[in-house]
């Protein structure tokens, strides 16, 4: 196991460094010089100067991008053309923003997305599994800013039960004590605050768990299709186990194996659908201050958050592989 | 054609995914051409009215036809769709051909490049580039064609790896043809069926990520009827009147949602496991 999780990590090395490399090269296509580009017109002189040098425009691309690399190793992504703040620091505090929605998405996609998959398998090709079906092609298939804008007009317009923007009422004082506030509200013993945090995070997570619940209810379905169809569950069947034991107990435990790498790559894809899902709930995350930065022309916030997404997605990809080749021995001679 | 045929009559899902796709094409075409009304004409004087028999899905806050525009706008949104998969189809499959015939630290060094384009969000990639490119619909076009090349490159590459080692390249390369020829007449040629596949499985995903970059404003740029561009002016007008977002919202997820019925089916067909047990 050791062997393998160096394996694995060692592997991640000549991707990352591509990965720096295209961020990296991301302000360098910027048409004509990015300076006068990214300031705009009517910038002085000593202004375009002052920002050649800040992103070291003035040296040659090899060192340029040694120097990025140096900053990027020592946790420095530059300074916002627009707040002058680093830009490290602005994704610190917008950070858990994004994971407090996209783990409420992430939880409810599986609380609801295993069972209908199952429930799907386990009556093919009738009424219900085709239904079920089209709705998780529905899911997979509805633009985030659509749906979002149905449940906006449904749940916060016309029925009035949900707040549709923001994390939080600006009539209630609140002092967050880890920037996650569910949690706070039942930190700081409030849990009448952790419940109005709560019903600021049901839309957007909605949107997101959409899309993930649509892909994890796909893949199970097919999965356990498959696993029915195994030496093992004829042996069990043959047996005589009772039909809830060989569909939960064999079925679906080897159904699920491969279901944990799905779930973690749709669930970094997820993070795209966020850019587009906190722009319109106005949650304050990374996806929305990667928006804000596209319409400012920020480009360090821009290199900046893209790298943030790339990392977690890499992160991801990872830490699944881990948890796959620890529980399948198989997964892990494969590698080798 | 009697393959297509017999695959649309095993096939449920995909079936009603051609019909709805033929439908979306059939008023794409030919609506347009029906309409009584200009898509940039601009009425203020009927400005977001609602639905009714002169104006089927309402006007918009210039007065413009809601249905008219979609209907245009279908034109435009299909042809990024579809001009997004000529672009990924055409540098993913040749770098993947090229990656896999080349075989050795080549192909090595050639996908890891390709895994690195993976590591991000395809949208947030998308997202990145279009806005260091800038505001426009080509670049939009360029950048989500970069985004799904990967997926291209690795089925052409896995293809051109196995065809690589069948005996007519080797007869090739002993008569001592150049490697040029070999690529385009022997190991392209023999690959093809997968990527097709490919294709129609991407298409949704294309029009889907160039209409959320028109959303965002980076394609297609006004007046232009774009889907995606068209939910985003809208927006600010949807509490009182929906319609004006809604109905080209609902257009694009009718339209990737048939290239997702068709693909989910054409993913079960060529699954040997299923087609042995429909079979």
């Amino acid at each position: 196991m050791i062997g393998f999780v160096f394996r694995r990590l060692l592997a991640v090395i000549p991707v990352l460094l591509i990965v720096l490399v295209l961020v990296f090269s991301l302000v360098r296509v910027v048409p004509g010089d990015p300076a006068v580009t990214l300031l705009g017109p009517g910038a002085s002189d000593v202004q375009i100067a002052a920002l050649r040098e800040q992103l070291n425009l003035d040296q040659p691309i090899v060192m340029q991008f040694v120097s990025y690399l140096g900053g990027v190793l020592q946790g420095d992504l530059g300074i916002s053309l627009k707040s002058g703040q680093p830009v490290t620091l602005e994704l610190m505090k917008r950070l858990p923003a994004t994971i407090e929605l996209s783990v409420v998405a992430l939880l409810a996609a599986i609380v609801i997305g295993i069972p209908l998959g199952v429930f799907s398998a386990t009556r093919p090709d009738t009424v219900l599994d085709q239904g079920l079906r089209i709705l998780s092609l529905v899911g997979v298939s509805v633009p985030a800013f659509l749906f979002a804008l149905v449940l906006q007009l449904t749940f916060g317009l016309w029925l009035g039960w949900l707040p549709i923007s923001g994390r939080m009422s600006p009539f209630v004082s609140f002092e967050p004590i880890t920037g996650y506030y569910i949690l706070d509200g039942l930190l700081s013993g409030q849990p009448s605050l952790a419940l109005l945090a709560v019903s600021y995070v049901i839309l957007p997570a909605s949107v997101l768990t959409a899309f993930l619940a649509a892909v994890l209810s796909r893949f199970v379905r097919s999965a356990m299709l498959e696993a029915i169809e195994e030496d093992y569950v004829r042996t069990a069947r043959a047996k005589g186990l009772a039909e809830r034991a060989i569909i939960y107990g064999h079925a679906l435990r080897n159904a699920l194996l491969p279901a944990i790498t799905v779930l973690g790559l749709a669930f970094a894809e997820m993070l795209g659908g966020a850019i587009l899902t906190e722009t319109i709930f106005a949650w304050p995350g990374i996806g929305r201050y990667m928006f804000e930065a596209i319409s400012n022309r920020d480009y360090p916030v821009i290199q900046g958050t893209t790298l943030l997404f790339a990392l977690i997605f890499i992160v991801t990809a990872l830490v699944v592989d881990l948890i796959h080749g620890w529980l399948d021995p198989r997964v892990r001679k494969r590698l080798k | 054609m009697s393959e297509v045929l017999s695959f649309l009559r095993n096939n449920r899902l995909a079936a009603y995914g051609a019909g709805l796709l033929l439908f979306v094409l059939m008023a794409v075409i030919f609506g347009p051409i029906l309409s009584p009304y200009q898509p940039t004409k601009l009425n203020i004087m009927e400005a977001l009215s609602a639905p009714s028999a002169t104006h089927w899905l309402g006007t918009d806050s210039f007065g413009r036809d809601v249905l008219t525009r979609v209907l245009h706008g279908g034109r435009i949104t299909l042809g990024i769709g579809i001009g997004v998969i000529v672009i990924a189809f055409s540098v993913g499959v040749t770098y993947g051909t090229i990656s896999g015939f080349a075989g050795g630290w080549i192909d090595v060094a050639m996908m890891r490049v390709v895994d690195a384009v993976l590591s991000f969000p395809a949208l947030v990639l998308a997202i990145a580039l279009a806005a260091a490119f800038g505001a426009s619909l080509e670049n939009a076009m360029l950048a989500v064609a970069i985004t799904l090349a990967p997926q291209f490159a690795r089925v052409a590459r896995a293809q051109a790896v196995s065809i690589s080692v069948r005996p007519y390249v080797d007869a090739a390369l002993s008569l001592g043809l150049p490697n040029r020829r070999i690529l385009w007449r022997y190991i392209l040629p023999n690959g093809l069926a997968p990527l097709l596949v490919q294709s129609t499985l991407a298409l949704g995903s294309a029009i889907l990520q160039t209409a959320s970059l028109g959303f965002l404003g980076l394609g297609a740029q006004p007046p232009i009827a774009e889907w995606g561009a068209d939910v985003a002016a809208n927006l600010q007008y949807a509490r009182g009147s929906p319609w004006v977002a809604l109905a080209p919202g609902t257009a694009i997820l009718l339209t990737v949602l048939s290239f997702n019925m068709i693909g989910d089916g054409l993913a079960d067909w060529m699954n040997p496991r299923r087609r042995k047990r429909q079979g």
